[in-house]
């Protein structure tokens, strides 16, 4: 990594990836989009997990019975609430993981000349 | 304007030869997916676009000509708050009309127990599928506009807006924060608990302090010297049915003579 001039460690230890304005956009737009839609869809799952009357429980539990199964209100519960915060966990991720990067025109302290 | 894909940059050679972990390369193709697919990017690109040919066309504001931006720019979200008052208002006509499927504005069942207008309240805020949110909606919206027309009403006084020939509106305006102001206390006075019992009792006093015309206008509206069911209906007729058609059409003359006049420039 380090003979590569565009990605490199910086100065308090973050990785910091120098990509095309173009490219730069796309992660932009789409990293915050899809964290949006995870932390929302949490907190879909943290309603399911905790509301008696939530949409999404009532149908996951009709469609167990359809197969006829029939689970307990704690075990739900339980998956519900690892879901949401797996889904929470994912929306960050994606989130900090887009901020490694930078457009090469957006400069950075270190490697200005260096740059394409 | 067309969406015509500009010339392709090519992704896939420059990951190669970029020295990416694992995680960045799976992370980048599904991004890249995601772009060619959805194309989200070249849409927000052609609004921005779009903002800055819209504002090239605009004037010069008296404010760009005289450079005086700079000085006054923190004023402009303060000129959003006439529209802030509409909303509000909108909202609270809105929250308002579904509340009106369920209350009932009858005094009846005084003296010890409740009223009906109280246990319409009371089934509104315990029982109804979401009654609780619409009645703090619309409690919430109706102070929130207060608040908006007050503030308003200064963004107005010290930017001079109100100065010739935009006087007219100043005056109308006058009249929209009264109504405004007896909207809330007819509304206060609807659920007919201790709160709107004892504000009526003071509202009665009140008008019979005046001379000459206090008893008249405590008759007319409060409908007598003590607090009835005529006291509560009045309240009512003139929340859900005067005032609204009173303020609603004052509030477009008002827009529209701002939109006949356009904006004032700040004195
Ligand atoms: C229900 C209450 C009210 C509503 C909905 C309302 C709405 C508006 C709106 C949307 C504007 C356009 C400019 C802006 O938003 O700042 C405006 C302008 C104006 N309002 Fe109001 N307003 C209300 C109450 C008042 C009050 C209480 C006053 C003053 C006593 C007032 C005086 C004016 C004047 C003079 C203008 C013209 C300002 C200019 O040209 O810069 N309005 N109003």
């Amino acid at each position: 990594m380090a003979d590569d001039p565009n990605s490199d460690v910086n100065g308090n230890g973050r990785r910091d990836v120098a990509v095309p304005m173009e490219l730069y956009k796309s992660i932009t737009v789409f990293s915050t989009l899809l964290a949006v839609v995870f932390v929302l869809l949490a907190f879909v799952m943290f309603d399911a997990a905790t509301l008696g009357r939530s949409f999404v429980r009532g149908v996951v539990r009709d469609a167990f019975g359809v197969v006829g199964l029939s689970v307990g209100g704690q075990p739900l519960t339980i998956a519900f609430a690892l879901v949401g915060f797996a889904f929470l966990v994912t929306g960050s991720g994606i989130y900090i993981l887009g901020s490694r990067f930078r457009a090469t025109e957006m400069g950075n302290a270190k490697h200005e000349a260096g740059e394409e | 304007m067309s969406l015509e894909r500009k010339d392709d940059h090519d992704h896939k050679g420059w990951m190669k030869e970029r020295d990416l972990t694992p995680v960045e390369s799976v992370y980048l193709t599904v991004l890249m997916w995601l772009d060619k697919r959805l194309r989200i990017v070249d849409y927000l690109e052609i609004l921005e676009d779009l903002y800055y040919k819209v504002n090239m066309q605009m004037p010069k504001s008296h404010t760009e000509q005289y450079n005086l931006d700079n000085k006054f720019w923190y004023w402009y979200p303060l000129y959003a708050l006439g529209s802030f008052s509409t909303i509000a208002y909108v909202v609270a006509s809105v929250s308002g009309a579904l509340l009106g499927f369920y209350y009932s504005p009858a005094a009846a069942g005084a003296s010890g127990s409740p009223t009906v207008a109280y246990e319409q309240i009371t089934f509104i805020m315990t029982d109804l599928n979401l009654g609780f949110f619409l009645r703090s909606l619309h409690r919430w919206s109706a102070q929130v506009m207060v608040a908006a027309v007050f503030l308003h009403m200064l963004r107005v006084y010290f930017t001079g807006a109100y100065k010739e020939p935009r006087e007219l509106n100043w005056i109308i305006g006058i009249v929209l924060i009264s109504l405004t102001m007896v909207f809330g206390y007819t509304g206060y006075l609807l659920p007919w608990d201790q709160l709107a019992f004892w504000a009526g009792q003071i509202g009665v006093e009140m008008a019979l302090s005046v001379p000459v015309a206090g008893e008249w206008a405590a008759q007319l509206v409060f409908g007598g010297f003590t607090l009835t069911h005529a006291t509560l209906q009045r309240m009512y007729i003139l929340h859900v049915f005067f005032l609204p058609f009173i303020a609603t059409t004052v509030i477009a003359i008002h827009i529209g003579i701002v939109w006949m006049q356009g904006i004032a420039e700040p004195h």
